[in-house]
């Protein structure tokens, strides 16, 4: 087993080397200049001279291997360089932008199972009730809503119809209410769904009948063994569902301003900043990569028979 | 038993009967619009709906009405086109991973993890920016991560169908493995890719409008639904409609087609 | 992680907790600013109330407003970061810009030129915010730190300086003219700073303005208080606070619910809102300097077609779609300068038609004119900000109208692609055209021998010959009117269409005023007069 994991990390690695490879690739083939940019960005226009001065300053006219192989070697030396946007070191600024969107992440993935959970279990047991078809309804409009239009349509409903939050609310509590509620729905329409067929699948096994025989109540045995039974299967969706939401992250973030690293990156896209971008790859590559890897790990502790 | 699957059976029906209603209107949209989509009208700048114009002007004067008919042909035939695309990728490339295995499985199934940690922004940017902008940057930034579904589908059930005699038999027959995989392979993991190539419809739609409405999508004046929310977003403390209608649009057309997708997938399963 | 998944779900129930309540008590971790605002919001929610005033004018006199941009650094002498020092009321140049675009005194008494030297004096009472008296060193100093530091202004490293007297300063501009020095002095990258006591000028830089920095977050929000040392005189307001708010649209949702007083920059969306109630948003807008214009390409394009297009390109129109944040431009300054004053010919979409079929061109079946069986199909290559979107759009349209067939190209960078190689037939490009009251710098941009943005085949050696006297002329009047001839010159050869000028619009609460709202730059905020 242990073997394996070394063999996983040095995939990770070498996915991660070939990734920043083609995003360096993508972002030197991309028409923009990042030097051009800073100087222009209160729209003033550059001289030719100023311009190409600025460009070796920032080290722009170096070859394309020679800048990717400097940035690699920082890397490895957990360097992330500096910032074209405004010459400030890049890992702090990743490190502020993960903060708040793990921040965002996770209360929108707590959020999402608080509703869900109860959600799913109670379809589940009055399986074809009118219950469980309102929860089937609602959890498939949840999921057919783009979370671009849920944030502009909460915002119209919330921000002005209503006045309910402040707009100045950058990177605090209040602040987190709106971007949570659009980043849950579509993920409660998914859970609950999940949940649902889970709970289904596990209430006809056997051993459900046999509690049942024995007469154990049927509230416990819900609480008790199907839930904890589900718990497994639960949590690798639930792994597999912080990648796309650390992804996905970006359009949320951008619509309410939330300082995370998917409004940071798509920041840096604007400006040109390819250290931040390039950054940006690595520490999502490694989630990405590191979280799948364990939500594997983990399955195999919980069962055995599960290869990694 | 036999009413359910009958009942399952209507509910494909109706549900591809407003897929086809929806995707006729998007093709009749220069009929069916009463408005030139494109005519800017200095005078009739962000008028609440009226019997001209049925859902209002937006911001150049311009009838929402007749860009939301021309924006369903944007949204739906490059979200067809996309998901045929990534399909016919995705399931040639999981089934010669599937067939062959390997270092050509490894090596196509690393690629295909390689992608989803991609940032799709970046692409969509640097496609656009080679592409000369356009919807073309984001599908293909899409279609990057799409076709790795199909692959893995494709993968596991030609896995599944390899094990069968008859492949066995036709390789010691001397037939080529492109052979086997076209003849053999394709017509029998064809159905379970299909469905899910047409479950994914829904979810390409809700791609290719979040990257519209980040500016990354079509070219204006174009209609498109997610470019037009996102033109009109500015305005809709004054012209709400102007955002309200393409948005109604978009979840309608996302749900009949997630409808349909699940509906087909649940008659499949209780067959 | 047990134990920061119930932090988690600790803190999602507060904010389930707190939406519930409406608003009201979840501000113990908010800041002092975000605990009125909460207020404020319960208040209009709870009681609908619609008077303004009651919301944030709870006793203090502090300005609230907002800022498009926020710099890591507050050191006023690279990039641009000085154009935010000042407007933060931080830092002051030795000239300022008044509404004619004119560099009249302030830390400076004058600025006068004999040929190649120009001798400044300072005025006497200056001092810095810690009570130094600010000297002629001093400012040498500074001048010699942005030439260093800022490649924009390298030229001023090629000067020398000397300070026969405390408070006067003599530059000696070497073999060359240098007429512009007074205005580019104005330049807010001239902020002066005491440089012997500022230790850390990233963070907290001494300089001379009506105001001090209290709390600096690089990239995010800023406050500034009261100079009690202020050389001018008193300060009206007690200090600011500068939310950074990129976008528009918070803008205008924050002036609604009442978190800021003022702002400047209004988009056209928030202006049709503010407009609907007049008596609750004062709004003053003045032409500005940023300018949208498009070039012509004569490589691609003969003379009747670019004559054609200038003559359709219907500005007061574009400028009506575009409701009160552009003014129709005739010269690419703003028409209060006195280097604004040329002529263009008016629409006139049946001579347009005319000078085509003059030249052969001939309306084919599609209603679009062509010649040798060639349609007229010209690109039109923009990039989509500062409206020129909509700027593409209306343009495609007018032309369509009179027969002048045209597709779009957008470029997410026009810089390095369509200005870089020039391919197009019409490109859209929005530029500060004035950015020290001074016609020379936008023309040796755009229309001298080689200059950056004079890319599409314009070539005219009389005008080059007066660009040339231009760079040397001393004489403000004589400069006006040399400018004046050479933008006439890219008007007559149909090289350039100037379209709109974006208004320097700012929307203010009622009581309050001199937020620099009369001034056509970006770079002026609050100063010694702001009330509120």
């Amino acid at each position: 087993m242990n073997n394996k994991v070394i063999k996983r990390i040095i995939e990770l690695i070498l996915l991660l080397v070939v990734l920043s490879l083609l995003t360096f690739a993508l972002m030197y083939l991309a028409p923009g200049d990042p030097a051009e940019k800073r100087l222009s960005s209160q729209g003033v226009a550059v001289t030719k001279e100023v311009l190409n001065a600025e460009r070796a300053r920032m080290g722009l006219l170096r070859p394309f291997f020679v800048r990717y192989g400097e940035w690699l070697w920082g890397i490895i030396h957990g360097d992330f360089g500096i910032s074209f946007k405004d010459d400030m070191p890049v890992a702090p600024k990743l490190i502020k932008g993960l903060k708040n969107t793990v921040v965002l992440a996770l209360s929108s993935l707590m959020f999402s199972l608080i509703i869900s959970i109860p959600l799913g279990l109670v379809a589940a047991v009055k399986k074809n009730a009118l219950i469980d078809h309102v929860v089937r309804l609602l959890s498939f409009i949840g999921n057919s809503l783009p979370n671009f239009l849920v944030s502009v349509l909460l915002m119209y409903f919330f921000c002005i119809k209503l006045n309910m939050f402040p707009i100045i609310a950058e990177g605090n509590l209040q602040g987190l209410f709106l971007p949570v509620i659009s980043l849950s729905i579509p993920m409660i329409a998914r859970f609950s769904r999940m949940i649902r067929t889970e709970v289904l699948t596990q209430l006809s096994e056997d051993y459900v009948t046999g509690l049942r025989l024995r007469g154990v109540k049927e509230k416990y045995i819900l609480l008790k063994n199907v839930f904890y039974n589900s718990i497994g299967h639960i949590f690798t969706i639930i792994a597999l569902q912080i990648g796309v939401l650390m992804g996905g992250s970006v359009v949320i973030e951008t619509i309410f301003r939330w300082p995370g690293i998917g409004k940071l990156v798509m920041d840096s896209i604007n400006a040109r900043d390819y250290p931040v971008i390039m950054g940006f790859v690595i520490i999502m590559g490694t989630i990405y990569v590191g979280i799948n890897l364990l939500s594997d790990l983990l399955n195999k502790v919980i069962d055995p028979r599960v290869e990694v | 038993m036999k009413s359910k699957k009958l009942k399952l059976k209507r509910k494909v029906i109706i549900a591809a009967m407003i897929a086809i209603i929806l995707i006729v209107v998007a093709l009749l949209a220069e009929v069916i619009a009463p408005n030139d989509p494109y005519a800017t009208n200095a005078t009739m700048i962000r008028k609440a709906p009226s019997a001209e114009y049925l859902f209002g002007t937006d911001n150049l004067g311009r009838c929402v009405f007749s860009r939301v008919l021309y924006g369903a042909r944007t949204t739906i035939s490059s979200t067809v086109f996309l998901v045929a695309i990534s399909f016919f990728i995705g399931t040639l490339i999981g089934m010669i991973c599937g067939y062959y295995g390997g270092i050509v499985d490894e090596v196509l199934m690393r690629v295909a993890d390689l992608t989803l940690a991609f940032p799709q922004m970046v692409v969509a940017i640097a496609v656009a920016g080679l592409l000369d902008g356009g919807l073309g940057g984001a599908m293909i930034a899409l279609g990057i991560t799409m076709w790795t579904s199909f692959a893995r589908l494709a993968r596991s059930h030609t896995l599944t169908v390899k094990q069968m005699p008859f492949i066995t038999a036709s390789r010691l027959a001397g037939k080529s493995g492109a052979y086997i995989i076209i003849r053999h392979i394709l017509p029998n993991i064809l159905e379970p890719v299909l469905i899910s190539a047409l479950t994914q419809i829904g979810t390409t739609m809700i791609g290719i409008s979040g990257l519209s409405f980040l500016g990354l999508g079509v070219v204006a004046p174009k209609a498109e639904w997610g470019s037009m929310i996102s033109e009109a977003r500015a305005y809709i403390q004054i012209a709400p409609w102007a955002v309200l209608y393409p948005a109604a649009a978009t979840i309608i057309t996302i749900v009949v087609f997630n409808y349909l997708g699940d509906a087909v997938l649940e008659y499949r399963d209780n067959a | 992680m047990r134990k920061f998944n119930k932090l988690f779900a600790l803190a999602m129930a507060t904010t389930m907790a707190f939406s519930a309540a409406g608003c009201g008590n979840s501000a113990k971790e908010s800041s002092e600013s975000t605990v009125e605002s909460n207020e404020a919001t319960e208040q209009e929610e709870v009681v609908e109330a619609s008077d303004e005033e009651e919301k944030t004018s709870d006793g203090d006199n502090i300005l609230r407003t907002a800022a498009s941009f926020a710099y890591p650094s507050l050191d006023v002498h690279k990039e641009y970061y000085g154009w935010y020092t000042s407007i933060y009321g931080l830092s002051e140049a030795l000239f300022k810009l008044d509404e004619t675009s004119t560099a009249v005194p302030c830390l400076a008494k004058d600025a006068v030129s004999d040929g190649t030297t120009w001798t400044i004096t300072l005025k006497d009472n200056v001092k810095f915010s810690n009570g130094e008296p600010l000297t002629a060193e001093m400012v040498i100093k500074n001048i010699q730190r942005v030439a260093e530091i800022n490649g924009r202004f390298d030229i001023f490293g090629t000067f020398s300086y000397e300070a026969p007297d405390d408070k006067t300063i003599v530059v000696n501009t070497g073999d060359e003219v240098y007429p512009t020095l007074k205005s580019d002095l104005a330049s807010p990258e001239f902020g002066i700073i005491d440089l012997e006591n500022t230790t850390d000028f990233d963070n907290d830089p001494i300089c001379t303005g009506p105001f001090v920095i209290t709390e600096f977050v690089p990239e995010g929000d800023v406050k500034v208080a009261k100079n009690e040392n202020y050389w001018g005189g008193d300060v009206n307001l007690d200090g600011a606070v500068f939310y950074y708010m990129q976008e528009d649209d918070p803008k205008l949702l924050a002036m609604q619910s009442g978190e800021i007083d003022c702002y400047n920059s209004v988009s056209s969306a928030a202006l049709e809102v503010y407009k609907q109630e007049p008596d609750k948003y004062n709004v003053v807008s003045v032409e500005g300097t940023r300018l949208q214009f498009y070039i012509l390409n004569e490589n691609t394009m003969d003379g009747a077609v670019r004559a054609a297009v200038n003559l359709t390109i219907d500005k007061e129109a574009i400028a009506s779609y575009l409701e009160g944040t552009v003014t129709a431009a005739t010269a690419p300054f703003p028409s209060s300068a006195a280097y604004s004053k040329v002529s263009i010919p008016a629409v006139d979409t049946e001579k347009a038609k005319a000078l085509l079929e003059e030249d052969g061109y001939t309306l084919n079946a599609d209603g679009i004119y062509e010649k040798d069986g060639q349609p007229i199909k010209l690109n039109i290559a923009y990039y989509a900000a500062r409206s020129l979107d909509t700027l593409a759009i209306l343009m495609q349209e007018q032309l369509k109208a009179v027969g002048i067939d045209s597709y779009l190209t957008v470029e997410e960078d026009p810089d390095s692609t369509y200005i870089a190689n020039a391919d197009f037939d019409l490109a859209l490009y929005c530029m500060i055209s004035d950015k020290c009251g001074d016609p020379l710098y936008f023309i040796d941009s755009t229309l001298a021998d080689g200059a950056y943005y004079n890319v599409a085949g314009f070539k005219n050696d009389e005008c080059q010959k007066m660009i040339e006297e231009l760079r040397i002329e001393t004489d403000s009047a004589k400069r006006a009117e040399l400018a004046n001839k050479i933008i006439q010159i890219a008007i007559d050869d149909n090289a350039f269409g100037y379209v709109g000028l974006f208004n320097h619009t700012t929307v203010m609460k009622p009581g309050v005023s001199g937020f620099a709202e009369n001034i056509p730059f970006d770079f002026y905020g609050i100063d010694a007069n702001t009330t509120k």
